[in-house]
């Protein structure tokens, strides 16, 4: 339904999309994760028409967002992150609008009453849009982007800003839109994408640096085993300790231990038994334990890591380019 | 066409949404209508060259401006520019159908000036000839000077820089187009001067067809500009793209 080929993007000098490519079938939702400039709503804008790419080409339904740009807007609902609304226009008015401008003609009474009821929006029908809260904003436009029945709803931070249970209502409205319509919503709110998303897109730097269910992300970022220790030692030995470990690949020190603890999250690569490892070790040390017990990454640990583990390969990459410049 | 008519339906009422329309007809009556007032009772003719005469400058330089500043950077700055980008519509009837709003809230704003032909009627026997031609070459005029503010909306979020950035383009066409500006313009650029006067200047066109004289040349002129002015609009929202 939706595809993307090695699109890019740039604005001026700044590349917003590098390479991006993914292919979304009819009738998944997909949640585009990643810190805020990661790219998310620039790819959104692709889709949606508003921008061009620079390179490479996308296309909704079998029609290319350049060749065929008013197809591809008939096919699809938008809400953009900015919450675009006329603020002197009554909310009804407002409906009324969008309805001719998507030409629903003899359908608009139905879409209408049917949007309206699923939105929540009875009681600010006839009132100005510019006195509504933010979460009447919101559904208002969610509104707009339902009405004509899209086969494919963008959805750009569609709860930015919301109360919890205006959250859990959205998130409902969007689970009962899935079975029917394809769905793409960008948020940096991980539970958010878990709990709605088939498949997760997480976006960094312009790039996509991982796509899956989010189990399999979750397996992707937690494929390193990692333990978590704490002893009575100083830093210095513990240190010295910890080169004799093999298979040890990454420690990061606990800050919050008190004067004369060590504490460390230590990531082994996958094929060792982190446990055995460490028996080993302290009984070799015979270190006073405090703390000793595996970790299951959370699901912000698992974003942090997948877009940070980006970020320093990128300046890897960029330290090694420019020692190659300066070496020629 | 019908998608021209659904936004100029919506951005017609727009304009009386807000008690801005309201002042502002009240204001453009009353401004023309009181300067003319000044010269009508002070030589008694009962013709309307004086209140033709400043059109180009007082539309170009305040009216024409406050009515377009909004048609483009409002959306910008609410963000609704995606909104209407991102509709199944041409750009083009997008332009269209906003430029169509201003113009039709421009004529009734016009319309409110009628009372001047009447009085005279009433009073004298006026000349028809150059009232019709004044009304005529004010309507082209509004047109023309809507679309280089239209257009100027399209890259500004901001009201009060469109409005300014109007003020200057459409005071720098009205200037040109009268004989003492292009001839000083001359003295730096021996020809720069004729050439703007005569292709560019708004005054000179709208002279002519003020004073009764239906020159086509004048007429392709207003209709020429207005259109390339939309145009360029609509390729401007679109070149925003890349």
């Amino acid at each position: 339904m939706i595809e993307l080929d090695k699109v890019c993007k740039n604005y001026g000098l700044t590349k917003a999309l590098i390479d991006v490519s993914f292919k979304i079938e009819k009738g998944q939702i997909v949640g585009f994760v990643g810190p805020n400039g990661a790219g998310k709503t620039t790819a959104m804008k692709i889709i949606t028409t508003y921008t061009a790419p620079t390179s490479g080409t996308a296309k909704v339904g079998d029609y290319d967002v350049l060749e065929n740009p008013l197809k591809v807007r008939e096919l699809i609902g938008y809400l953009p992150e900015t919450v675009p609304l006329y603020y002197d226009m009554l909310v009804s008015e407002y409906l009324e609008f969008i309805g001719e401008a998507r030409h629903l003609n003899g359908a608009f009474q139905k879409r209408y009453d049917w949007v309206v009821q699923a939105a929540g929006l009875e009681p600010v029908l006839h009132r100005k849009i510019g006195v509504l809260s933010k979460g009447f904003k919101q559904r208002t436009c969610l509104a707009q982007a339902l009405i004509h029945d899209p086969d494919v709803l963008i959805l750009d931070e569609p709860t930015s800003g919301l109360d919890p249970l205006q959250i859990i209502g959205i998130r409902k409205l969007v689970k009962e839109l899935a079975h029917e319509k394809t769905i793409i919503l960008s948020t940096h709110i991980l539970p958010e994408v878990a709990t709605i998303s088939d498949r997760i897109l997480v976006i960094n730097d312009g790039r996509i640096v991982a796509d899956g269910s989010f189990d399999d992300l979750r397996k992707q970022v937690t494929k390193r085993s990692s333990v978590y220790i704490a002893v009575k030692s100083t830093k210095k030995d513990f240190e010295s300790a910890l080169k004799s470990v093999p298979d040890l690949e990454d420690v990061e020190y606990d800050e919050n231990r008190k004067r004369g603890e060590v504490g460390a999250h230590l990531f082994f690569k996958s094929s060792a038994d982190p446990i055995s490892r460490m028996n080993d070790l302290m009984s070799e040390q015979n270190w006073n334990l405090l703390e000793f017990h595996p970790e299951k990454l959370s699901l912000e640990d698992s974003f942090i890591r997948l877009t940070q583990s980006t970020g320093s390969n990128e300046e890897q990459a960029k330290e090694t380019t420019s020692a190659e410049g300066g070496a020629e | 066409m019908k998608d021209v008519a659904i936004i100029f339906r919506r951005e017609f009422r727009a304009y009386f949404y807000s008690p801005i329309a309201y002042v502002f007809t009240v204001i453009f009556v009353v401004l023309n209508s009181g300067l003319y007032m000044f010269h009508f009772f002070f030589f008694g003719n009962a013709d309307m060259r004086a209140f033709f005469s400043s059109l180009p400058l007082t539309l170009g330089l305040i009216f024409i401006p406050a009515i377009s500043m909004r048609l483009w950077s409002e959306e910008h700055k609410l963000g609704t520019v995606e909104l209407l980008l991102t509709l199944p519509m041409r750009t083009e009837h997008i332009v269209l159908g906003k430029f169509l709003a201003s113009f039709l809230f421009y004529l009734v704003a016009l319309a409110g000036t009628l009372a001047i032909p009447i009085l005279l009627i009433i009073l004298g026997k006026p000349d028809f000839g150059p009232i019709i031609g004044g009304y005529f070459g004010a309507i082209l005029l509004g047109a023309f000077f809507l679309s280089v503010g239209i257009f100027i909306s399209g890259f500004f979020s901001d009201q009060i820089v469109s409005l300014i950035i109007t003020s200057l383009s459409c005071g720098f066409l009205a200037l040109i187009g009268w004989q003492y500006v292009p001839m000083v313009i001359d003295g730096w650029i021996s020809g720069l001067g004729e050439f703007l006067y005569q292709y560019v200047g708004v005054t000179r066109h709208f002279n002519d067809i003020e004073r009764g004289v239906i020159d086509f040349k004048s007429i392709i002129y207003f209709l020429s500009f207005t259109a390339l002015f939309l145009y360029l609009n609509a390729k401007s929202l679109e070149r925003r793209k890349y």
